[in-house]
């Protein structure tokens, strides 16, 4: 089967990646000025003691020895100390990721069907007034920072009209307990993402939906409803869908974003406090984290956009 | 990114003039702001009413003084890097789609592939951890981040051209290689143009993301998104330190934008 042979072809290329891109960040922490030797002796930087905490960190080998050490640690399924905390780095991010994923996955939840919905919508009546409202809205939010979207939101919803909480403190790792700190979080996350893929799908619905196909469907007598959703949807949504791929690094980035304005104890705060520290082993656990997860996406968008319309290049 | 617009009945003046009035407002105070800001007062207490029209900051500073001053880095590092990402981006896709050598164009486009797999707010802030703080260090991190983007639409761009019939009957006639360089770059301009608006909108939603995570700038800078992270402690207290730089951000954002998509649609239609 050819479906098999490139998920199998993809799939080892994304590994490759996902082990150059942890070398990559590996590379990068090195040239960031200090280390963790330095952070944790603090305002007495003794020559003498910051040594001894780089030998007791196994700071002292070469570059190359202290990755492919990770590395090997890696593959038997252990990540590391962290430097700073003393602790695993595993039960560090177990720790962390749980209010990260619920973002995540609320906001990938509402937010395909949400794109699509406005897409179609919109591509229904092409320059009605429907149509202008959607489209409009959507160039307009497209472009505006996740933080600065967060603060005028944060300011009329929880500060002036007092409906929601403006910060997630107090609710802990798990977010899903108090559903109302949630609700300007996600709202953010969602706002760049839904304009960008119901565009596309906007976009590409007036292009199927005008074609040969979905023309002849129509004179077969089919109804309108099922031309635009059996017939056109499927072709329609196909760059969307490689699109929603891409989506996850905006979705990494506003989450370290949102993470900074609600408060959120999460993996973007983690991110940031580790850099910070120069916490070598929580940096390559994360990029680890965020490299895998942007891969298998791109994987899963490029078979499913092979799935929905075979004719197109999936491996493109 | 986004498709040909096919709408037949566009909803055209509206857009132009509430897109280039959104643009003006920040757009003039980022330009004329700094001098007409002059010599900062002598810092007062914190969140208070001050002298100024919109009181005082996190550390007593006039916030309408920042707000003067704080538009023009955001602005000029957005295009910096953008300008610095196409000088870098255009001629390597340019290369990449004439050379006749697959090995040169996988040698020259894998690396940015991989590149493009690191989520970029992590290149982020692993790059501007590294590099000194201020503008000058941002504009080649941000640049760096666009890169392999811009570098795949401009060999995307000019591989139409480099495939087409002209540039086989200039081979045949044996024209040389900076001859059919030129006509590339000339015939990939146009896509180039178009695709200009998703890049300095992405610029600028970058260099404002990363001044507000306190990343690449000194922690007083003034900046608008830097005032934004600062006084938010004062949120309660003092709202317009927060949100007049924010609102600003917003509007030069949603102004680009609107204006940059119109110009696209135009061009397309």
């Amino acid at each position: 089967m050819i479906m098999h042979g490139y998920v199998v072809r993809r799939l080892s290329l994304g590994l490759a990646q996902i082990v150059l891109v942890t070398a990559l960040v590996f590379a990068l922490t090195e040239a960031l000025p200090g280390d963790a030797a330095v952070v944790l002796a603090g305002d007495a930087p003794d020559p003498g003691r910051v040594a001894r905490l780089r030998h007791e960190l196994g700071l002292t080998g070469s570059a190359a020895e202290r990755y492919t050490g990770w590395l090997l640690g890696v593959l038997r399924g252990d990540l590391g100390t962290s430097m700073i905390a003393g602790r695993p780095v595993a039960a560090f991010i177990a720790e962390s990721g749980p209010p990260t994923a619920q973002l995540a996955a609320i906001t990938l939840l509402l937010l395909v069907p949400l794109a699509v919905a406005g897409g179609v919508a919109a591509a229904v009546r092409p320059g009605r007034a429907l149509d202008r409202v959607i489209s409009g809205t959507s160039v307009a939010l497209y472009a505006v920072p996740e933080f600065a979207l967060a603060i005028v939101l944060g300011a009329v919803f929880a500060l002036r009209l007092g409906w929601l909480p403006p910060t997630a403190i107090g609710a802990g790792g798990d977010l899903l307990a108090d559903p109302a700190v949630l609700v300007l979080p996600v709202l953010v996350l969602l706002a760049r993402p839904i304009c960008s893929i119901s565009r596309l799908v906007r976009g590409g619905m007036i292009d199927a939906l005008g074609s040969g196909y979905a023309a002849h469907a129509r004179r077969l007598g089919l109804a309108p409803r099922r031309v635009r959703w059996a017939h056109a949807l499927p072709n329609a949504v196909t760059p969307a869908v490689q699109q929603l791929a891409r989506t996850t690094d905006w979705l990494l980035g506003g989450v370290i974003t949102v993470e900074a304005v609600f408060v959120v104890p999460g993996l973007g705060s983690a991110l940031t406090g580790a850099v910070a520290a120069r916490d070598v082993p929580v940096i390559l656990a994360l990029a680890l984290l965020f490299a895998a997860t942007t891969v298998t996406v791109n994987l899963l968008a490029d078979i499913a956009a092979y799935r929905l319309a075979p004719r197109s290049d999936g491996a493109g | 990114m986004t498709g040909p617009d096919p709408t037949p009945g566009r909803p055209g003046r509206a857009r132009w003039v509430l897109g280039g009035l959104l643009l003006a407002v920040p757009l003039a105070l980022a330009v004329a702001g700094p001098p007409a800001a002059g010599e900062p007062a002598p810092p007062g207490v914190p969140f208070a009413a001050g002298t100024g029209p919109l009181g005082t900051d996190f550390v007593g500073r006039d916030v309408w003084w920042q707000v003067l001053s704080g538009g023009r880095a955001v602005v000029t590092v957005a295009l910096a890097a953008t300008g610095l990402a196409y000088l870098a981006g255009a001629p390597l896709g340019l290369l990449a789609a004439m050379t006749r050598r697959r090995l040169l164009d996988e040698l020259l486009m894998r690396p940015l592939d991989l590149l493009l797999a690191i989520p970029s707010m992590l290149l982020l802030i692993l790059l501007a951890a590294a590099a000194p703080p201020g503008p000058p260090g941002l504009v080649p991190i941000v640049a760096a981040i666009n890169l392999p983007e811009i570098t795949r639409i401009c060999r995307a761009a000019a591989l139409e051209s480099a495939a087409g019939p002209v540039m086989e009957a200039m081979l045949g006639q044996g024209e040389g290689w900076w001859r059919r360089a030129g006509y590339a770059a000339r015939s990939m301009l146009r896509t180039l143009l178009a695709d200009l608006g998703v890049r300095v909108v992405g610029a600028l939603y970058l260099v404002a993301t990363a001044s507000f995570l306190g990343i690449g700038v000194p922690p007083d800078a003034a900046d608008w998104a830097v005032m934004v992270d600062r006084n938010r402690a004062g949120m309660f207290v003092r709202p317009e330190a927060v949100l007049v730089p924010a609102l600003l951000l917003v509007s030069l954002a949603v102004g680009l934008n609107l204006l940059f998509d119109q110009i696209r649609t135009r061009r397309t239609a």
